[in-house]
């Protein structure tokens, strides 16, 4: 019964909107724009956000994250085996390894930042490509350095593939006094470039490693392998739960989302400013529809209507108009980013410079079902309210008055 | 024959200055055809907007198929105008936007009714007031005559006990106003609904069973 008298409405609305259709195109026109103006700029926002997250997958290693030592409410929490266990048995965590890390110095002041891992989890977890040589010996001093940090020590110090690094290790004795022992390491693998952390770094046995920091049960972190890029945030979310800190390349993400996320509210706030003159223009429309309408609302009110009848005639024209607005304005919003695809891509690749030059291959803007269903609602319940004051004015008519106002 | 209408020191008065109606008392029973005759400004209209739940008298009381009418209850008055009350005015009637069956169907929609039965009665009422194929015309497509005949068919489809008319001739030339004058007279007979006109003309007057008439808002026959 409810949905027989909503249809019935509808119907006589129709009929109502129907009668006046240029100016309630008109009117829609007002609210399509501003419906356009914010799809334009959103799906813009939304664009750059995506081919911003694209490149950054491109160019980093995504699904390598770590997680760290956290402190929540004043209490650290470590790493211990049995959060490293725990960490395995997450979902979507296809290997994972614990590692130390150190800062060493060459026996010439070169400062190397250190991981330590066991051999088994470099293959697992961080997937090298040797540049030269090859994995770890498990037990033993020998190093495999990152592509940029391996540049460094033979530009400075000669040290080439097969040689011996001098590290010195410094140790407090008795008194308090640094003590420097001298660790040789055997250079017995390079990595490719991978453009992230690990070409600054130099990888070495965990067990090694935990021996010359003379604590076999510490832990820094644990390196984790995330099955596919689409889980890593998923997997993220897991670590934060046992109470670590997660790291990695999808940092970089979360940040570009943050930013975007403030660059796309603001954009839309301003493009909605031209939404207020299309309220404006359904506001005027309608209390004019009304007033035009004095003698008829009185005659439907004396034949049976209640105010409250009245009230849903009139927004049931105003969702009309909405309608209208809504796919009017998703088609120019539309046509709109069209426009910014082909004559603005250009200009903002070449303001953004190299790191983006993946830009050029997909479209700037992004229009997604949600934008578009979202212009929607904006355009129908924007025209309900705008109609809420002409439906009350209606609703308010005496309608003795109302019948005695001659045509 | 049971009454229908009762006033009972009926009075209107505006801004305690105008007396739009004073000290009416008149009783109209079941199936009378009632015309209410009077000067301009001698407070027909008033009257009848009161009788119909629209406007509110300020002394007296209404009493409408036995109940006293509680002024102050909207949603009684909403009811009352839904379930008891036909209205038909002078002119411009209808809404523009609807068919004349439309028209016709219009008050069920704030009075819901199954939709074919709805539609079907509203086929026989256009069949009734004699325009069964003008079902999809328009008001703007219907001269004034016809126009009046699918008031009265609008007035009659809630069933109801009276219908109350404001002067439903009085935009018509002679001709017309006899045609409808006597359509509405064949349902008041077949269908023993109550009619109230308000009419200008006398020799009108003297075709109904009988009139009242006003003077400066007080009953004078
Ligand atoms: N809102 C109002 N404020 C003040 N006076 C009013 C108002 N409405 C009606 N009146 C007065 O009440 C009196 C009765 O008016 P009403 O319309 O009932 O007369 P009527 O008999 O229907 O006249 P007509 O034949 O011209 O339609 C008139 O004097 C009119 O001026
Ligand atoms: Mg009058």
């Amino acid at each position: 019964m409810i949905f027989g008298r909503l249809f019935d409405f509808l119907k006589v609305s129709a009929h109502q909107v129907a009668r006046k259709r240029m100016r309630v195109f008109l009117t829609a026109l007002g609210i399509a724009i501003g419906v356009a103006a914010v799809i334009g700029t959103v799906s813009l926002g939304e664009g750059v956000r995506y081919q911003a997250v694209e490149a950054i997958k491109e160019q980093s290693d995504l699904t390598l994250i770590e997680a760290t030592a956290d402190i929540r409410g004043g209490a650290i929490q470590f790493i211990t085996p049995s959060k490293i266990d725990e960490l395995a048995a997450v979902q979507h965590v296809e290997a994972s390894s614990a590692v130390v890390r150190e800062a060493y110095t060459t026996k010439r002041q070169t400062y190397l930042e250190v991981v330590g891992i066991d051999p088994g989890g470099i293959e697992g977890v961080i997937r090298p490509k040797f540049l030269r040589g090859e994995n770890l010996e498990p037990g033993s001093r020998q190093a495999v350095l990152g592509h940029d940090v391996a540049e460094t020590l033979q530009r400075y110090e000669g040290v080439r593939f097969g040689d011996t690094i001098p590290i010195l290790i410094r140790r407090y004795d008795d008194d308090g006094m640094p003590v420097d022992e001298e660790v040789q390491f055997t250079l017995v693998g390079v990595l490719q470039e991978r453009d992230d952390a690990f070409d600054q770094v130099m990888l070495i046995d965990r067990r090694v490693a935990q021996d010359l920091r003379g604590d076999e049960a510490a832990f820094d972190g644990v390196l984790i392998r995330v099955d596919q890029p689409e889980e890593v945030f998923s997997v993220v979310d897991d670590v934060k739960a046992l109470g670590l800190t997660a790291k990695g390349a999808f940092q970089q993400i979360e940040s570009v989302n943050q930013l975007m996320d403030v660059v796309v509210l603001i954009l839309a706030f301003f493009a909605g400013v031209s939404l207020i003159v299309g309220v404006l223009m359904i506001v005027n429309t309608m209390v004019t529809s009304v007033f035009e309408r004095t003698r008829e609302i009185g005659i439907t009110m004396a034949i049976g209507a209640s105010p409250a009848d009245v009230v849903y005639l009139i927004l049931a024209e105003c969702f009309y108009i909405g309608l209208i607005g809504g796919v009017f304005g998703n088609l120019l919003g539309i046509a709109f980013t069209g426009a910014i695809n082909t004559f603005g891509k250009p200009f903002i690749i070449a303001q953004l410079g190299d790191t983006f030059s993946t830009f050029a291959e997909g479209d700037i803007t992004l229009i997604t079902p949600e934008i578009l269903a979202i212009g929607m609602v904006i355009a129908i319940a924007l025209s309900l309210v705008s109609g809420l004051y002409p439906a009350l004015k209606a609703a308010h008519l005496n309608p003795v008055t109302a019948i005695r106002t001659g045509v | 024959m049971e009454t229908i209408i009762e006033t009972k020191h009926l009075g209107k008065a505006y801004n305690d200055r105008v007396t739009a109606l004073a000290d009416v008392n008149f009783v109209i029973r079941k199936g009378e055809f009632v015309a209410l005759l009077g000067r301009s400004g001698s407070g027909k209209s008033t009257l009848l907007h009161i009788l119909g739940g629209l406007d509110a008298p300020t002394s007296g009381e209404v009493w409408i198929n036995g109940k006293s009418i509680d002024f102050s209850d909207r949603k009684a008055l909403i009811a009352l105008r839904r379930e008891s009350i036909g209205f038909i005015f002078q002119s411009f009637n209808l809404i523009p936007a609807l068919t004349a069956r439309e028209n016709i169907e219009y008050p069920l929609l704030f009075n819901y009714h199954d939709r074919v039965a709805r539609r079907e009665r509203a086929t026989d009422l256009l069949s009734l007031v004699g325009l069964g194929d003008r079902a999809h015309h328009y008001p703007r497509e219907m001269s004034g005559g016809e126009q009046q005949r699918v008031a009265i068919a609008r007035a009659l489809i809630g069933d109801p006990l009276i219908v109350l008319a404001d002067e439903p001739t009085g935009n018509l030339d002679s001709k017309t106003r006899d045609e409808i004058f006597s359509l509405m007279r064949q349902v008041n007979q077949e269908q023993e609904t109550t009619f109230l006109i308000v009419t200008h003309e006398r020799e009108l007057g003297r075709r109904a069973d009988r009139a009242i008439e006003l003077l400066d808002g007080r009953v004078v026959s």
